[in-house]
């Protein structure tokens, strides 16, 4: 069974369909990147897998996506409950204005647990994981706004690990970081799939040939190539997917 | 106008169809020593030698820098790649040609030799094999893949039946060893010259199909080449 299956998924901002008959699963413990020019759909998709998307007005959708083959679009679907098992790092590092241990323990806060020794475990477990530990265990009590961008992006993952998901969404987390800070959070990225499902949107194409397992080709709204990411690299099966990679597109 | 990746690929294209066709020549005058035929001064031919060493160092650099600079993938990718062992192959031709030019002055009685065992048509064969090789690299055009294949096999049976009767000749008389020492050399290298035509004809069918088919029997390649449309 796939971790993640979306099955002829058609999704619409008002008149604008923006998603068209997309079909595409993911195994658990792989990481997906998803590729694609500005506008293709990549980043609805992507926020489709939390119901990221329900917060915008008068949008639809159509198809089903199944985590762990239960409908997350289904009428039961306890929303809180799915995002808390898919975690999200966004393009910029948003750390909330609060010390650097707030910021990795509010969200477990948020979700009820009231347990110091627990609180405190996971926050140091979370920050481990990110390996930011030795940068800021001297100063957990520092304001978050007090690291550099790369630092506060890992925070900002170890923030979404806190809450223990199992999908990890990430929209283009390293395009605001400078290479060694990049080369840092793709390193993360390896170490964290071989306990989560990672789905990544990405516009560097290196990026995605250096973190991920299988790569999904967007454009216009329709995938276009699904396939192994040494094989979309090497030899992609579609021109479409050949001109985009290889910067002749358009 | 192209992108700036296509520039340097097709510079790069350039420069190898310019270093295959100075190794084209090499081959000719190679031939042409070979069957006693006017050949181009020596000086010339050490020109044009210089000129393929100064070009594969060229390749090279030219690759480096798309690498460098571009982070070539898919077709590019393997363009690049085979540019790269293609511009080896072509040097070591060019090596051979000045190799069998200096070895054929050295063969007594040569014409007699070279009528007596067939090897004016290895020779000739070897000169189509590399004309052919460039035209496939040009053109990529899998049937010609698919002929290289085959005349290097024809090749390969002809030196070998050759290179036998050699043998056994100079077992018969000893006047012959040197002058039939001297032939083996040369066909070896115009069997060399037909292999790393060969090996250039794998690379452009790698560039083309992304499957690399070096170290396959001839038999598999000749299935391939009889699928290719």
């Amino acid at each position: 069974m796939h971790k993640i299956e979306s099955k002829n998924i058609n999704f619409y901002y008002g008149e604008t369909q923006a998603l068209h008959d997309v079909s595409l699963s993911m195994k658990e413990n792989t990481v997906t990147a998803l590729i694609g020019p500005s506008g293709c759909g990549k980043s609805t998709y992507l926020r489709l897998l939390n119901r990221m998307n329900d917060l915008i007005d008068n949008t639809n959708l159509t198809g089903s996506i199944l985590i762990d083959g239960q409908d997350i679009y289904a009428k039961n679907t306890n929303v809180d409950d799915l995002r808390k098992n898919v975690g999200m790092v966004f393009q910029k590092p948003n750390p909330f204005p609060k010390s650097i241990f707030e910021n990795v323990a509010y969200g477990l806060k948020v979700n009820g647990i009231t347990d110091k020794k627990i609180i405190e475990e996971r926050v140091i477990t979370s920050i481990e994981q990110v390996a930011l530990w030795g940068e800021v265990k001297d100063k957990l009590k520092k304001s978050a706004f007090e690291l550099s961008g790369g630092q506060q992006q890992r925070l900002c993952i170890a923030r979404a690990l806190a809450i223990q998901p199992s999908i990890l969404l990430m929209d283009e987390p390293t395009s605001a970081l400078d290479p060694i800070s990049t080369s840092k959070i793709e390193e993360l990225i390896y170490e964290l799939k071989n306990k989560y499902t990672i789905v990544i949107v990405t516009h560097n194409m290196q990026q995605a040939g250096r973190v991920s397992d299988t790569t999904a080709f967007f454009y216009m709204g329709e995938l276009i190539e699904y396939d192994k990411t040494k094989t979309i690299f090497t030899k992609p099966s579609q021109k479409q997917t050949e001109d985009y990679i290889t910067g002749r597109f358009g | 106008m192209g992108s700036h990746i296509e520039t340097e690929l097709e510079k790069l294209k350039g420069i190898i169809i310019k270093i295959g066709n100075l190794a084209e020549s090499q081959v000719t005058e190679a031939v042409k020593a070979l069957l006693s035929e006017p050949v181009t001064e020596g000086k010339e031919v050490k020109k044009t030698e210089n000129k393929i060493d100064r070009l594969d160092v060229k390749i090279d650099e030219v690759c480096q820098s798309i690498f460098a600079l571009h982070q070539p993938v898919a077709s590019d990718l393997r363009f690049i790649m085979s540019a790269m062992q293609i511009s080896n192959e072509i040097e070591r031709i060019g090596d051979l040609a000045i190799s069998i030019i200096k070895k054929s002055k050295n063969i007594k009685d040569k014409h007699d030799l070279i009528v007596k065992f067939s090897i004016v048509d290895i020779a000739r064969q070897v000169e189509t094999i590399t004309i052919k090789t460039n035209e496939c690299f040009l053109t990529r055009n899998e049937s010609t893949i698919g002929e290289i294949f085959i005349l290097n096999n024809t090749i390969k049976n002809e030196s070998d039946e050759a290179i036998h009767n050699i043998i056994n000749e100079m077992k018969i008389n000893s006047k012959t060893v040197v002058s039939g020492t001297n032939l083996v050399i040369v066909l070896k290298h115009l069997e060399r010259i037909s292999e790393h035509c060969t090996n250039i004809a794998e690379y452009v069918y790698f560039m083309i199909n992304a499957k690399i088919i070096k170290h396959e029997k001839f038999d598999d390649k000749k299935f391939d080449s009889d699928n290719l449309d």
